[in-house]
């Protein structure tokens, strides 16, 4: 089943005077309807990482604030877990725990005070409120500070709250725009892993990333999104298939090797010059090795540098973005 | 025929959850705004001034000096705290997170409003226990009648200021600016610190009825003549429910512009 369905989103607004300047967009355009989100459609599985990924205006944002409730779609129309977003609203939320991007917590209140009023906003009782209020504030190693102000919280203990606010009710679905997005090594480790570990009890998260590192390690799945429409959907290994040209290896060897030797053997794309080395790229990351490492073998020579590089998320991204779509 | 009583009552149960609700959103607001800057000067400050500058050099009866004592501050301070809720989460970027719990915008304003009635009514009563240790205030005193009249017209007012946060402003010192531009006129145009003069401006000031059942309260004729207390209230209500319509609507058109880029 799915937990969430979209089908023929957009979502259109005026150009403001604000707007015009964030997007540079021209004077005349000033009044006009433009669709941050058009005409999208994706479906995200129970259980399921799902990532969505694009360059800064791309429509990120926007599409997780239809979803949750904070904008009303202009066509098209949202399911989650059964439910209508718009009909449903109220039912639609109670299942769904959400952290927004630039949001932020009470900084009047303390971390155990913001828990408490989302747990009671959600309907939890005294001893339930309480109880998740304990487990999440030691989960999130914010347990010590949880009578200080969240004031005195750094970025990171604050992001981490917020999350914990998020989890309070138990959400079935998990909306994260930017997790870990300016956090310190600390606090986007310790997201990471608790993102990892509530869909492992089958939390299903929809997140927004421009990392592509978060987007590698955790999704399941990735959309990326580019001017308001989805140009491409895949798991992330099928994305890097598109840059297979992006495997290369870093090779200096001791006793010299000539540029055109390495170039007659198999496997090998091309050799650049780099550095008293040799920047190569390859067609077969594991076949190449071997060719190399034979060669220099049995003429005697030594290694004295070998890195490999594989293709990366960030390279299918940016080449996808380049020519508006995958296959 | 069944389906359709238990729609009824699933829909009954969710106004009633989110009245709940709405009480908590109150505790929030009491406990997050009852000492921000703009709150305490226009909540506590202004009616102080304003009291010194309307009363200073004036031969006022006591009975008139408490009843317009009690509506200003009622009045200033239960619409003090209503307009910078919305601008403030905003400013904060803490109305996001709260809009996704699963409460409704029309919760979120009458949680407001709850918070504002209630700073206003613990606020306008300072004048009411200090002139009962002074001795300045009847003996006759119909204490019911002040405190439904604080009570309904507190909501009245509480109401009213909910308007005065429409604006899509995330920097609640524009707001302020223009509660003051709305709200000083509407003072001025009431009778205060003296007996009710039915003006057509008074007519328009909520703050009329209030003081007029407060003068009724303390021993006076009303104005309005025989059903003058029915008037009262009557307007009040009116004004109240209003003013808590036409907010729900306003907010809900605009609330979308606070998430604009």
């Amino acid at each position: 089943m799915s937990a969430i369905i979209v089908k023929n989103l957009s979502k259109s607004f005026e150009v403001s005077r604000k707007a015009k300047m964030q997007t540079k967009s021209n004077e005349e355009n000033l009044g006009k309807e433009f669709f941050a989100v058009d005409d999208i459609s994706f479906e995200v599985k129970k259980g399921e990482i799902f990532g969505f990924l694009g360059p800064n205006g791309a429509g990120k944002t926007t599409t997780i604030r239809l979803m949750t409730g904070v904008l009303n779609p202009t066509n098209g129309n949202i399911t989650i877990l059964g439910k209508d977003s718009r009909t449903d609203a109220l039912q639609v939320k109670q299942l769904i725990g959400n952290v927004p991007e630039e949001a932020s917590v009470y900084v009047d209140l303390s971390g155990w005070h913001n828990l408490l009023l989302i747990g009671e906003l959600y309907g939890l009782s005294k001893e339930e409120r309480k109880k998740k209020a304990e487990y999440l504030l030691k989960q999130f190693e914010l347990f010590e500070k949880k009578n200080f102000k969240a004031k005195t919280y750094s970025k990171g203990m604050k992001q981490r709250l917020l999350l914990s606010m998020a989890l309070m009710s138990n959400p079935e679905i998990l909306f994260l725009d930017e997790p870990t997005s300016g956090l310190d090594v600390k606090s986007a480790k310790i997201i990471k892993e608790i993102i990892l570990e509530y869909n492992k009890k089958g939390t299903t998260i929809f997140l927004t990333t421009h990392d592509m590192d978060i987007a590698n390690e955790l999704c399941h799945r990735i959309a990326i999104i580019n001017k308001g429409k989805i140009i491409s959907l895949d798991t992330p290994e099928n994305f890097k298939v598109l840059v297979q040209e992006y495997q290369a290896i870093d090779l200096t060897v001791e006793n010299g090797l000539l540029k055109n030797e390495i170039e007659k053997l198999n496997y090998i794309k091309e050799v650049q010059e780099v550095n008293g080395g040799y920047h190569i790229i390859v067609d077969d990351m594991h076949n190449s090795i071997c060719e190399i490492v034979d060669y220099v073998i049995k003429n005697n020579l030594k290694i004295k540098k070998l890195i490999t590089y594989q293709p990366k998320l960030e390279e299918a991204f940016l080449k996808i973005i380049e020519r508006g779509g995958s296959k | 025929m069944n389906k359709s009583i238990d729609h009824k009552m699933s829909k009954f149960r969710s106004i009633g959850t989110q009245i709940r609700r709405s009480f908590i959103i109150t505790k929030k607001d009491l406990r997050i705004y009852y000492n921000k800057p703009p709150v305490l000067i226009q909540g506590i400050l202004f009616p102080f001034i304003l009291f010194i500058a309307l009363s200073i050099g004036r031969n006022i009866q006591s009975v008139y000096l408490i009843s317009g004592m009690m509506a200003m501050i009622l009045f200033l301070t239960s619409t003090s705290l209503g307009p910078i809720v919305f601008p403030w989460e905003a400013m904060r970027k803490t109305l996001e997170r709260l809009i996704t719990c699963p409460i409704s915008i029309k919760t979120i304003l009458l949680g407001s409003m709850w918070s504002s009635l209630i700073y206003g009514v613990v606020f306008s009563s300072i004048p009411l226990i200090l002139g009962a240790i002074y001795s300045v205030i009847p003996l006759n005193i119909n204490l019911l009648l002040v405190v439904g009249g604080m009570i309904v017209a507190g909501l009245a007012f509480s109401c009213f200021s909910l308007i005065l946060s429409v604006p899509s402003s995330s920097t609640p010192g524009s707001t302020m600016i223009l509660t003051i531009l709305i709200k000083f006129p509407l003072v001025f145009m009431t009778p205060l610190f003296m007996p009710i003069v039915l003006t057509p401006i008074a007519y328009l000031s909520p703050l009329t009825y209030f003081i007029d059942i407060i003068n009724v309260s303390f021993g006076d004729l009303s104005v309005f003549g025989m059903f003058g207390l029915m008037i009262d209230f009557g307007v009040l209500i009116l004004f109240g429910v209003g003013f808590l319509f036409l907010s729900f609507f306003l907010h809900e058109k605009t609330l979308e512009k606070r998430f604009q880029g």
